[in-house]
């Protein structure tokens, strides 16, 4: 007696029209190594974030995205991030057993991989979510990239996941991750008569920082 | 060059004045043209409606009365586009019937017997003037604010102009020629290649969306201040002025080759 | 029992004329965003090709590819299963739940659950389903099916939705702010979240060569359900597939701008194991599709991505709303992806079109949408569904039209007709005339002019 994939599998097997190959995909533009010299798509990145709905500040470094977040989001309650350089301001460097715990997680934020221009959205892997619910149930979301981690599309973009992005183990490429994800601004919605509503059920509002250490912090304090 | 005239049903019994002025201006234009006395249809409305296996009578006819000449010509966008997509002869890859799952030469809907060059030398009336005449100018008048409808099959299956779907260059080729008659003002139009809902026997078997697109269209037509509606399809036509009439507007259609052929 | 046709529901729908002006100005909105937003690629039209040409390659290979993602996947620690039909599918969910002892469930979007009517199914099993898509929730709460394959609730008004949060969820009477409506939603539906342990979500993509799905949403209801279960339950046809994740970059840049108008969903989570300690499922769902893959001249319609373009631009779907589809995926795709599921019951579909053609052209796949419809009219007339009095109709014209005398003789007579009796035509039994004049009848058809002047 055959099973449904033996059935489902021989039916599609029989009924497969003629082989029709597979097109050349576009050359990816300026999948270029992190940090070599190129093309700066930061201009493009921010003005699609702000777009839809996101917040962008460049800063010279994690100084600076502590004071921001202190001002953006003084009564946020609890702070959590994968970045040790926050632990001024978050609780950092902790496992938790139970997703569920996080449920009252003010603001969460995380260092994510790239940004791309064309979207607006960044690509971040499980390994520095801390936990896969993390940037979901927070309610709000601040993601970080260096400034010249931002590919123009997203043919750039899996160029730079198969090539570049590292797995926690160190170890690169295409294998390296279990869940991952492109975030795009914050949750939204139109469901309601096409009204675009911030804050579904994901964050309410995301920010991305660009670190560029090139920028001097004079004037900022 | 020989020019057979082909004159859809409704143009030949309701608007006959829309073949005269095509059979006139293709004269003007240093053609030979005839009409051949008993065509009948394209078939079209059989096909559309599912019954393209009755279509063969019609299809014989056709190819009777039109295989001889250089060109075909035709003031019918749908009834071009339905010739050049369904009229086979025998030996050509045919439609596939049954349940679309084999391949068929022969079927109730070709023409037995023999093979057919018409669909390679059948025009639309637009296309004709732009494509083979290479019309640059015209002896015309109209001086009236005109909308111009564009009829899907024209539009999105003749390429007489470009779709708004399409990340592509516009172009026109009614708007080519409308532009040559003096005094005409072409009015711009919100959704400027919207169906007009006339689609066949859809027009009756689904006559409220029907009836509720032609409104629709109308009014985009009228909010801008159309005097007359033009287009290369008198069904189109003919299903908005049933629409005006029954408003009791002043706005009155003329097909594309009254316009082009009128003078003050 | 035979239930109305798309037909008499879109007469219906019209007899609110300003709610259809609304339906269809609501739409049309949406298709100029998908416009505003293709023309900032330019490359467009090579992206639809290439999409086109991957699917393409994907049906052509399609048991291999389903073999292949089984096997990453199932390396992955995912559990592959296989449904031949909704029904199967829905016992699979359930053993899923019932293995658990689970009664509770959310829901994220899946147009392949709507086709397998899994919440009744469930529902009728004593599983609780909640649906945490926003558009979902409330025609959830309405007890109505989705009218849009992306956006569920579009034939509602606000002021609807507001009664219906009123009525389920307590918010005020007379409140229809959308903002409010939705953190009113985004607080209920995070209670069901956190307190239940099993999550199904569709699938967008799922790619052969690494094991991995993808699933797109913008509210992030998908990976809220999905990483607070302990089981996450991933329904997908098997159509679905792609070959290589490098396609994504082709697949993600034309879903959204053709969907809604956005460059990209807010989240496009890609699924490649489960969380420690989580049941990771993905069921494949055949329900027809392995007979349409060999119709030749419907196969292609195998391709669709799910992105309801065709739906927003059709000027037939608009101004008779997904309901007059009856069926779960209704709009231009629908109609010929339903005649495949159930001949005689969506026999009227491929006829509520007037085949204008714009369908196929905002495909990002290129699926021949309106050449299918015609293609399937023929497979229905000649499957003997057509009505008899259309039958005979039929064949009185072929008659007429395929015999010049008799045609001459027939319009010479109809003319007369309407001119000597015009209430032979202008009646009520005439469709044409409730609307619409009929057209004036000139003295003489242009056959009969040109024999007497030109001859």
């Amino acid at each position: 007696m055959s099973s449904s994939r033996d059935k489902i599998l021989a039916t599609v097997k029989g009924n497969q029209p003629e082989q029709r190959a597979l097109p050349e995909l576009p050359v990816a533009a300026g999948a270029a190594a992190p940090g070599a010299a190129g093309t700066d798509h930061s201009g493009a990145f921010i003005s699609m974030l702000e777009s839809i709905g996101g917040s962008a500040y460049l800063v010279s470094g994690y100084e600076r995205i502590a004071t921001i977040l202190r001002e953006q989001y003084p009564r946020v309650g609890r702070i959590i991030s994968g970045c040790p350089e926050l632990a001024v301001i978050a609780e950092t460097g902790e496992r938790y057993a139970d997703p569920h715990v996080l449920e009252d997680v003010g603001l969460a934020v995380l260092r994510a991989h790239f940004g791309v221009a064309e979207n607006g959205a960044c690509w971040i892997t499980e390994d520095r979510m801390i936990e896969r619910a993390l940037p979901f149930i927070a309610q709000h979301l601040a993601l970080v990239i260096r400034c010249q981690d931002i590919v123009v599309d997203m043919h750039a973009a899996y160029e730079w996941i198969e090539k570049y992005v590292p797995a926690a183990s160190g170890e690169g490429g295409a294998d390296s991750y279990g869940f991952a994800t492109f975030i795009a601004g914050p949750s939204k919605t139109a469901d309601i008569e096409q009204s675009l509503v911030l804050g579904a059920h994901g964050p309410r509002s995301l920010i991305v920082f660009l670190i560029d250490e090139g920028l001097s912090d004079a004037g900022f304090y | 060059m020989r020019v057979g005239l082909f004159i859809p049903c409704y143009v030949d019994q309701f608007y006959p004045q829309v073949g005269i002025a095509t059979l006139e201006l293709l004269e003007k234009f240093g053609c030979e043209v005839v009409y051949p006395p008993n065509q009948t249809c394209c078939g079209q409305p059989m096909a559309n409606s599912g019954f393209e296996h009755l279509t063969k009578g019609c299809n014989d006819l056709f190819i009777k009365n039109f295989e001889e000449f250089d060109y075909i010509v035709s003031p019918s966008g749908s009834c071009v586009l339905h010739i050049k997509e369904h009229l086979h002869g025998e030996g050509v890859a045919a439609h596939l019937h049954g349940d679309g799952g084999d391949r068929s030469t022969k079927g109730e809907g070709h023409s037995g017997g023999r093979g057919t060059t018409i669909p390679r030398k059948i025009y639309e009336f637009v296309e004709f003037l732009t494509d083979v005449l290479k019309v640059e100018n015209l002896e015309a008048s109209f001086p009236y604010r005109v909308g111009i409808h564009q009829s899907c099959h024209g539009q999105r299956g003749l390429k007489l102009a470009q779709m708004s779907e399409l990340m592509a260059p516009g172009f026109s080729k009614p708007e080519k020629l409308l532009k040559m008659v003096k005094g005409i003002q072409l009015i711009n139009l919100i959704r400027g290649d919207e169906c007009c809902g006339f689609g066949g026997t859809f027009c009756v078997a689904e006559e409220a969306v029907s009836v509720k697109m032609g409104k629709d269209r109308v009014a985009d037509h009228l909010h801008n201040g159309a005097e007359y509606i033009t287009g290369a399809d008198m069904s189109c036509l003919m299903h908005m002025e049933g629409i005006l009439h029954r408003q009791k507007s002043t706005v009155q259609v003329r097909h594309i080759a009254e316009i082009l052929n009128s003078q003050l | 029992m035979k239930g109305k046709d798309h037909a008499a529901l879109a007469d219906e729908f019209n007899k609110d004329e300003p709610r259809v002006n609304w339906h269809d100005e609501t739409l049309w909105w949406v298709r100029q965003k998908r416009d505003k937003a293709a023309h900032k690629v330019p490359e467009w039209e090579e992206l639809r090709e290439m999409a086109s040409r991957i699917k393409d390659n994907v049906l052509s290979n399609l048991s291999e590819y389903l073999q292949q993602f089984e096997a990453a996947a199932t390396a992955n620690g995912i559990t592959i299963h296989w449904a031949a039909d909704a029904a199967e599918h829905n016992a699979i969910v359930l053993s899923i739940l019932r293995r658990h002892e689970v009664d509770k469930m959310v829901k994220s979007k899946s147009m392949l659950t709507e086709e397998c009517h899994l919440n009744e199914f469930l529902l009728a099993q004593g599983i609780d389903v909640v649906d945490t898509d926003l558009g979902e929730r409330v025609v959830q709460l309405a007890g109505e099916p989705p009218s849009h394959i992306v956006l569920p609730c579009i034939h509602k008004k606000k002021e609807e939705i507001g009664e219906i949060f009123h009525e389920h969820l307590g918010t005020p009477k007379g409140n229809a702010d959308p903002q409010f409506l939705t953190h009113a939603a985004r607080l209920h539906l995070r209670e069901k979240f956190l307190t239940r342990r099993v999550a199904l979500t569709g699938v967008n993509f799922a790619v052969a060569e690494t094991g991995e799905f993808v699933v797109c949403t913008n509210e992030g209801n998908a990976d809220m359900g999905a990483h607070l279960a302990d089981v996450h339950i991933a329904s997908m046809g098997i159509e679905k597939i792609i070959p290589l994740r490098k396609h994504l970059g082709v697949f993600l840049r034309l879903l959204t701008r053709s969907a809604t108008g956005q460059p990209i969903t807010t989240y496009s989570s890609h699924f490649k194991k489960p969380r420690p300690g989580q049941e990771m499922h993905v069921v494949f769902v055949d329900n027809g599709r392995s007979t349409h893959l060999g119709r030749t001249d419907f196969r292609s319609s195998l391709k669709c991505i799910r992105c309801a373009a065709c739906f927003n631009t059709c000027p037939v779907y608009r101004r008779s709303g997904g309901h007059s589809y009856h069926t779960a995926v209704a709009g231009p795709i629908g109609s010929i992806l339903a005649p495949n599921l159930d001949r005689e019951k969506y026999a009227d579909l491929p006829f509520a079109s007037t085949l204008c053609g714009s369908c196929s052209n905002v495909c990002p796949v290129k699926i021949d949408i309106h050449e299918q419809l015609y293609k399937w009219r023929q497979v229905i007339v000649q499957g003997g569904t057509a009505p008899f009095a259309k039958k005979a109709a039929m064949k009185t014209m072929n008659w007429v039209l395929s015999n010049p005398s008799v045609y001459h003789g027939a319009g010479k007579a109809g003319r007369w007709f309407m001119l000597n009796a015009p209430f032979t035509v202008n009646n009520g039994l005439n469709p044409w005339y409730k609307q619409r004049d009929m057209p004036g009848v000139p003295k003489e058809s242009f056959g009969e002019w040109y024999k007497k002047n030109k001859k």
